[in-house]
């Protein structure tokens, strides 16, 4: 017990003192997986719609595939890209392994099927509806996908956000590309990770209860927008 | 605007479930479509509306294919409407949002309808906290806002109270006076068709086994069949 109570000391010790070195760790957790949830969101939220309004043969198996991606573990994913970034790998030229651009890479893999996958369930059960009505009404094509994106926009905000909590709480993916270097690739899943390994426990709850709040103040925004609606 | 069907089928796996090689609705006509359940006037209304891609067969409307100009001039109200995630009074005034109306007229139009349906009570609620009447009478305004020239109607007035019943009825009415369109409705009650239509089209298995005015489809000279169907209640 001793490890929570003087865990909550840390974390307000770590806060209240603006610990630079913390704030770099925080600061690089939120940078990297905002950048991969940004760029996942590019991907997937166009991707997921047209998935979810469109029939064309192989389509099933095509979903199945998807629905397999969003439940890959992470390290799977990091040891694959490790492999591919490895010097002598195929995409070793760009030395990715070890930096920033790696995590985020990794982390895109990971949650660009997630919200692929969210938004995907979101718009092929009310989709079709949408569509039929936008044609009833005479909109155009444009008229169309923002009708869409309009209709099912609680939908694609919870896949983003369910999205970004995976990133952030992502620590397997991002350690085998990433490798945790001080001022470098570390970031808050990282830094418990290494605490525990440290027997820095207490440390280890602040950065936990640190990375707790984030992810809280996040989901009440995304309550606040679903209640407004 | 009249509508020009010929040789339209529809299948479904292999199963036909359309069939009509050729037919004609008149141009200014109040049109019921009836007929047994499953007989295919849900799918034959979605196809003049221009929702289903893949059937045989054209359907020209006053001579011109399906274009932008015929899907803006016509509308098709669902049984059940999908109302879009905002107030009835945003719902019913999208159509004309599209168009690039006036924010004033807008207002104008809108409020308009809204009192003459009586549903002032509902204006900025919810759409997806309406009762299913309630949902059905904004869809209906919404249909007419933007006066369409063709009109048509899935069952508009299925689950749906007697008072708000003839509240429809009369909305439908008017607008066909006031406006002349060519409407189409699919009903499955007969008294409701010779209250309003002027014109019935009655449909079995696929086809549409009879059409013409009322008096002739439902009078001592109908079809064996029809007289069947009505006898046996089964519209
Ligand atoms: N998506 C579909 N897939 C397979 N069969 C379909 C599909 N849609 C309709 N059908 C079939 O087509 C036939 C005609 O259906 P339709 O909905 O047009 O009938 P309806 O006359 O409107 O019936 P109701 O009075 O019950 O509304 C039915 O046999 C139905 O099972
Ligand atoms: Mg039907």
């Amino acid at each position: 017990m001793d490890n929570f109570v003087s865990g909550f000391q840390d974390a307000f010790q770590l806060i209240i003192d603006l610990d630079p070195e913390f704030f770099e760790i925080v600061r690089l957790s939120m940078v990297v997986s905002l950048t991969a949830t940004f760029l996942a969101a590019i991907v997937a939220i166009p991707f997921g719609t047209w998935l979810g309004i469109k029939e064309f043969p192989g389509k099933r198996f095509l979903v199945r595939i998807i629905y397999t991606l969003m439940s890959m573990p992470p390290v799977v994913i990091g040891l694959v890209l490790f492999l591919l970034f490895l010097r002598n790998g195929p995409l070793g030229e760009f030395r990715l392994n070890f930096t920033a651009t790696a995590m985020i890479i990794a982390q895109f893999v990971l949650v660009t099927p997630i919200i692929t996958g969210v938004v995907f369930n979101g718009t092929k059960d009310r989709g079709p509806d949408i569509q039929d009505l936008a044609r009833t009404m005479g909109s155009s094509p444009t008229q169309t996908v923002w009708l869409l994106i309009k209709e099912l926009r609680i939908n694609i905000l919870s896949a983003v956000v369910t999205g970004y909590g995976r990133a952030m709480s992502e620590v397997g993916a991002v350690m085998v590309v990433g490798g945790n270097i001080k001022g470098h690739t570390r970031i808050m899943t990282t830094t418990i990770a290494m605490l525990r390994n440290m027997g820095e426990y207490s440390l280890a709850i602040a950065t936990g209860i640190v990375l707790l709040l984030i992810s809280f103040l996040i989901n009440s925004l995304l309550y606040h927008w679903q209640q407004e609606r | 605007m009249n509508i020009t069907i010929d040789s339209l089928t529809k299948r479904y796996n292999n199963k036909s479930v359309l069939d009509i090689p050729e037919m004609i609705f008149d141009e200014g006509c109040l049109w019921g479509i009836l007929g047994p359940n499953g007989s295919g006037k849900t799918t034959l209304v979605r196809i003049v509306a221009g929702l289903l891609d893949s059937c045989s067969g054209s359907v020209l409307y006053q001579g011109d294919e399906y274009s932008d100009s015929i899907k803006k001039a016509m509308t098709l109200v669902f049984q059940r409407p999908y109302l879009i995630r905002s107030t009835v009074y945003e719902n019913i005034a999208y159509p004309l949002r599209i168009r690039g109306v006036s924010e004033q007229e807008i207002l104008a139009r809108v409020n308009e309808l809204i009192e003459s349906f009586n549903i002032q009570s509902i204006r900025d609620q919810k759409a997806w906290t309406l009762s299913g009447g309630e949902a059905q009478k904004v869809a209906l305004a919404r249909a007419i806002v933007f006066k369409p020239r063709i009109l048509i109607l899935d069952e508009p007035t299925s689950n749906i109270d007697p008072e708000s019943i003839m509240l429809l009825e009369e909305k439908i009415l008017d607008y066909y006076r006031k406006e002349k369109p060519t409407i189409l409705m699919v009903t499955h009650n007969i008294q409701q068709a010779k209250r309003l239509c002027n014109r019935i089209a009655f449909m079995n298995e696929g086809q549409i086994i009879d059409s013409g005015v009322p008096a002739e489809i439902f009078g001592s000279g109908a079809m064996p069949k029809i007289k069947e169907f009505i006898k046996k209640g089964l519209i």
